[in-house]
């Protein structure tokens, strides 16, 4: 894991919190235009590299689409897409990866303190030395992110390459993209670039074109523009959440259960106070065994 | 051979310690070795579970994963002290539950009567040799042993189950679990300090004649043949 020289805003099962909050960073974003990629692979391609993930074995499913899912070895795919509209095909390419929320739903759920840190500038990161994996952060992640190496069981998804970008470089899949449908820079630029296209996208017929930028997560550190808007034709959710169910269990079942076995203890030890113990009678114990 | 009191030799005590719901020198015999033996394997199963379990619950409870050497040993020894758990829990089971069957008595006693219980007012009328409260808590623990697997295996393998199941067994553990740990400190502190004489039966075995008069008269008659007068 890198990112020492990063403030830490937020991690994982801290009782206190971790925010020293005397260094303030710009949230930062990666930018994705889907309507200018061509389905290169490059980024695929420099995130193995950069990030040391080796090779995959590659699954057909049909399209030109790598794997059909995020991998722990495997943390920027381009999923493929086809569709009809009004007789014509839609050939949909969007970059998938971890989405970085500004509400991580993988740093509520997990139980481990320090295994999920979200960095000062938003980038969400997870440290395999202290990650026990148990899995609690892909039942937390409404974008099925999280993935599991097969031996450590430990967790593993892309970083935003923080170990770049605490340098001030760019992501190694930003870097590699030929046709700049990839940007990175801080997220109120990211994002007025992606309204800038969508505009200019509406004007030029693509109706329903939209920035992808959850309210739901707080919105993310990867904005992306959909050309065709319907998120669900692009694999992504329309109204991503933290579950609910997720939420219940951190914030409203684990203070009720601590505080009813306080309750419990404390009470066990009133009633002795207030009514003591029920002792046989003397009289009719006369016969008590030394045993 | 020594001759106790009782007429009794410890050759006939020990021999009566060995079976159950018999008198043994002057006390009778409630568990014999066997059962104080699942229990015990029970109670420390449980706290196993629960110590490796609570660390994974909330930080507050963190420092509980040093008694196993940290967090990553927790998540592994959890499933399977809790599976041993369940195991235990199921051969208890079937070792307790001829004598765990509700009867009228018991169920009118639920409610009100309990409370009165609890403020040492009203007891129990005649329950023999378990009165409605720990019949219910026998029954509960069942219950509570398969929700905490049926929910522990989902946990233990989260990959082979969809989102939603996972989020529901998750909520299913801990609500078990909770109640579970309220009731086992209310059961723990009912067999020691709220009723003295209760805590040998699951060490030694035996209980005085008089606990079991006041207790358990229906059962105190059944083993004695003495008549359980009044209190
Ligand atoms: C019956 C068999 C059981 C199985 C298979 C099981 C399995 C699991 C698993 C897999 C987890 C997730 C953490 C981890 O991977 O270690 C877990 C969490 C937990 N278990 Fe169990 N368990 C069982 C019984 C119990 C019992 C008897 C207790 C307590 C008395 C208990 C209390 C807990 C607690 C407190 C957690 C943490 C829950 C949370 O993070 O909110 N479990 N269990
Ligand atoms: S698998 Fe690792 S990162 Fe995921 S919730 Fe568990 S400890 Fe946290």
């Amino acid at each position: 894991m890198a990112g020492q020289t990063l403030e830490i805003k937020r991690s994982s099962a801290a009782m206190w919190g971790t925010h020293t909050g005397i260094r303030t960073t710009p949230t930062v974003a990666k930018y994705i235009d889907t309507t200018t990629c061509i389905g290169c692979k490059a980024c695929e391609a420099a995130c193995q590299e950069w990030n040391d993930l080796g090779t995959v074995e590659t699954h057909q499913t049909g399209t030109y689409q790598t794997l059909p899912k995020l991998d722990a070895k495997f943390w920027n795919l381009i999923r493929f897409n086809e569709r009809e509209v009004d007789g014509g095909l839609m050939w949909m390419m969007r970059k998938d990866q971890c989405m970085h929320c500004a509400e991580p739903g993988c740093l509520e759920a997990c139980p481990a303190p320090g295994a999920i840190v979200q960095y000062g500038n938003g980038i969400v990161d997870v440290d395999p030395s202290k990650c026990i994996g148990c899995g609690y952060c892909a039942t937390g992640c409404p974008f099925d992110v999280p993935k599991f190496h097969v031996k450590t069981g430990k967790m593993a998804k892309c970083t935003l390459c923080v170990d770049r970008v605490e340098v001030g470089l760019e992501p190694a899949c930003v870097k590699a993209c030929p046709t700049g449908c990839l940007n990175f820079g801080t997220k109120d630029d990211m994002v007025a670039l992606g309204k800038a296209r969508v505009d200019q996208l509406n004007k030029s017929g693509f109706k329903e074109a939209m920035l992808y930028d959850p309210e739901g997560v707080g919105g993310t550190s990867v904005v992306t523009v959909l050309g065709h808007g319907h998120p669900e034709w692009y694999d992504l959710p329309v109204d991503p959440n933290v579950p609910v169910l997720v939420r219940l269990w951190k914030s409203v079942l684990r203070p009720v259960g601590v505080l009813a076995a306080l309750v419990t203890a404390i009470g066990t030890f009133a009633h002795y106070t207030k009514y003591g113990p029920i002792e046989p009678p003397s009289d009719g114990g006369s016969d008590e065994h030394p045993n | 051979m020594t001759t106790m009191a009782h007429g009794q030799t410890e050759m006939e005590i020990a021999a009566g310690r060995a079976r159950e719901n018999v008198v043994a020198g002057g006390a009778l015999v409630r568990h014999r070795r066997a059962s104080r033996l699942i229990h015990w394997s029970v109670a420390g199963t449980f706290f196993l579970s629960l110590l490796s379990g609570m660390p994974i619950w909330t930080p507050l409870f963190g420092w509980m994963a040093g008694l196993f050497g940290g967090l990553e040993v927790c998540r592994w020894l959890h499933p399977y002290a809790g599976s041993l758990f369940f195991i235990l829990s199921i051969l208890q089971f079937f070792h307790w539950l001829g004598d765990m069957r509700l009867t009228e008595g018991d169920r009118s006693w639920f409610g009100p009567k309990a409370f009165k219980y609890m403020h040492h007012e009203d007891f129990p009328a005649d329950p023999g040799k378990y009165n409605g409260g720990q019949k219910l808590f026998f029954w509960a623990v069942t219950l509570g042993a398969i929700g905490l697997l049926l929910s522990g295996l989902i946990m233990w393998f989260p990959l082979y189950f969809p989102q939603m199941i996972r989020e529901l067994a998750i909520l299913l553990h801990d609500i078990t679990f909770i109640l579970f740990l309220v009731a086992v400190i209310t059961h723990i502190y009912l067999g020691t300090a709220a009723e003295p004489g209760t805590f040998r039966a699951m060490t030694r075995g035996t209980v005085t004649r008089a606990w079991a008069r006041l207790h358990h008269p229906g059962w105190f008659q059944e083993v004695t043949g003495d008549e359980a007068r009044k209190r």
